[in-house]
């Protein structure tokens, strides 16, 4: 299998083989990942990778999917320009 | 900031059925829903649905979104706001929504998350190119939008979302080449599975996708065998022509907005994956905040509907309002969710449950 | 068998069929072979004929003797795994459930497909029903060989060049 092709993360285009070699490289949490790669940081907000890194880290740290974390959830679930938060309060009633 | 005494998140089967109970019961409801129409999923499903009468049993997945809808028109107390997407929730229960170009907060007493689930995706090569599409997202480009993206398909997963999704495309006018299915048995009701057979479309267990074949968009896929320990077998690659490759290996639960507020939750293969952990009446553990229906566990639209009816009740006792008939409903709904899942299908969803109650109890 | 391959084997097909002398007039042939959590088949049978006990899952039992072939379970049934049969004759006739985009017209002839989609002879269509209770599930009244009376499933139209 090509892993440069196997495309984990679409919103970041991360493939198998960058994930691979980062987690090689000692990166081994989901947030660690998500800060070197972008993974789970784009327009999906990890909705596609995240169980599919969650997998590879659970294969490659030989653990129970249970016991990988996930990713740290915070608000906002999607992107809201500046714009749209400071007219924010006019639009309170 | 206005406030209500519930923001129902959601307005699938699930929500749909929590807002009309709380309105019934007295409760100032917001429901809110990012999509234009209510109904979640089921605005997509033009099959007959399965269950009891109590189910909707019989009646067409977007029918059962009119009729659920039509239960909450007469309501005053009850304020609903579609195209309305909620981008987070906050401690203090403020939840911040997004409507068009507005960004707007409001402030609730108890919080019911009913948002339901999102599909996985399938690692393999050129897993990326142009007409490989969930089977979710087939099913609005065809049944919503009435797009076609090509003429012919190959489905990978034969659970029920794969055959029903495969049989709705053969109605659009594709032709399904192969339905392909990792383990050695079909894994929805094997009546979808017969509806598609005598169709003449193939059912392939026990095989998989070694890689997506194309230059600019894909134009094959190369399908392999699986052994007992689903592990290649070699020299069993075989290449279907296809235009549209469909995903269907299964739906996650969207967690997200209770993981926003630290609920507890654990990892449930059962269920779907990450899960809000609940206790008897569908409260994560941070209390007022209530979630349900796909989201806590991946089931089907019959048991969303039902445990809808149930938070919903147990957030207007939260709140000190219960419904007038909460004594009669709460035994009602929970009898029949017992015979939805009293069967071997329902096996798997009670054994996540059971997971989902003893990590409550644990953490 | 079924599980693997979505076709029933002929013994189970012949386990949901009734023998020639009761299939004189119409009756309800239900091919459920699965435990699954739904009844709408017995609650709209007319008669009572359709029996789904001990519980929800269990398979549903037509009763001959009751079924008066009135074809109002064939619509129903969210898996189309109902239809009516009756032997006339050395041919047989059955009321199947379609949804697919190919309309019929009576006097039509089509090709008989076994529940492997293969095409196994071929048939005329005597009639064809929308009615507004059927909620866009037609049923088509096809007529074959008697020969193929625990083979034919659905038809699918003739089209020449």
């Amino acid at each position: 299998m090509d892993k440069s092709k196997v495309i984990l993360c679409r919103c970041e285009d991360i493939s198998l083989d960058e994930l691979s070699q980062k987690m090689e490289e000692g990166y081994t949490t989901f947030e660690d990942l998500k800060r070197i790669l972008r993974v789970g940081m784009g327009p999906c907000q990890a909705n596609t990778c995240a169980h599919l890194i969650q997998k590879e880290l659970a294969q490659f740290l030989n653990k129970d999917m249970s016991e990988v974390s996930v990713h740290k959830v915070r608000p906002l679930t999607l992107g809201v320009t500046l714009n749209q938060l400071a007219n924010g309060d006019q639009n309170e009633d | 900031m206005r406030t209500y005494d519930v923001c129902i998140i959601g307005g699938g089967p699930s929500g749909l059925c929590a807002a009309q109970r709380c309105a019934e019961a007295g409760l100032n409801t917001l429901l809110l829903d990012r999509s234009p129409s209510l109904g979640g999923q089921l605005i997509k499903q033009t099959h007959k649905f399965f269950g009891s009468k109590e189910h909707y049993a019989k009646v067409r997945g977007i029918d059962i979104a009119k009729l659920l809808q039509e239960k909450l028109t007469s309501f005053e107390n009850i304020t609903i706001l579609t195209e309305t997407t909620v981008v987070g929730i906050y401690e203090d229960f403020v939840v911040s929504t997004l409507h068009h170009n507005q960004y707007k907060k409001i402030q609730a007493k108890a919080i019911l998350c009913a948002v339901g689930a999102s599909e996985k995706f399938l690692a393999f090569e050129n897993n990326d190119l142009p007409q490989i599409i969930g089977a979710g997202a087939l099913q609005t480009l065809v049944n919503q939008t009435h797009v076609v993206p090509g003429e012919t398909m190959v489905m990978i997963g034969s659970g029920n979302i794969g055959l029903i999704v495969s049989y709705q495309m053969m109605q659009a006018g594709m032709k399904v080449n192969a339905i392909i299915e990792a383990n050695d048995c079909i894994g929805g009701y094997k009546v979808h599975a017969s509806k598609l057979r005598r169709l003449g479309v193939p059912i392939h267990t026990k095989s998989t996708i070694k890689k997506a074949i194309g230059t600019d968009k894909l134009e094959a896929v190369e399908i392999i065998q699986l052994d007992e320990h689903y592990q290649e077998i070699p020299n069993t690659s075989r290449i279907i022509p296809t235009d549209v490759l469909c995903i269907s290996v299964g739906l996650s639960p969207l967690h997200q907005l209770t993981s926003m507020l630290n609920a507890k939750s654990a990892y449930i293969q059962e269920l779907g994956g990450w899960v809000p952990l609940l206790d008897d009446t569908y409260q994560c553990s941070v209390p007022g905040l209530f979630a349900c229906g796909d989201m806590v566990g991946i089931e089907e639209a019959s048991s969303a509907m039902m445990e809808g009816h149930l938070a919903a009740l147990h957030v207007c006792a939260y709140l000190n309002q219960s419904h007038p008939q909460a004594a009669e409903l709460i035994p009602y709904y929970e009898n029949q969710l017992y015979e939805l899942r009293n069967g071997v299908h329902g096996a798997k969803t009670l054994k996540g449950i059971l997971k989902r109650k003893e990590a409550m109890n644990a953490q | 068998m079924l599980n693997k391959t979505g076709v029933p084997t002929l013994e189970q097909v012949q386990s949901v069929f009734f023998n020639e002398v009761t299939l004189s007039s119409f009756k309800a042939v239900i091919e459920c072979y699965e435990d699954i959590p739904c009844n709408p088949c017995a609650l709209s049978c007319p008669v009572k004929a359709i029996t789904i006990a001990p519980t929800l899952h269990s398979q549903p039992v037509v009763d001959p003797d009751v079924c008066t072939g009135c074809s109002i379970c064939v619509s129903v049934c969210p898996g189309l795994a109902i239809m009516l049969a009756k032997v006339q004759g050395d041919t047989a006739i059955f009321k199947i459930p379609y949804e697919m985009n190919e309309t019929f017209s009576p006097q039509q002839k089509v090709y008989a497909l076994n529940r492997s989609g293969e095409i196994i002879g071929e048939g005329v269509v005597l009639s064809v029903s929308n009615k507004k209770h059927q909620n866009k599930t037609s049923i088509i009244e096809v007529q074959v060989d008697k020969a193929l009376l625990h083979d034919f499933i659905t038809i699918r139209g003739i089209h020449h060049g």
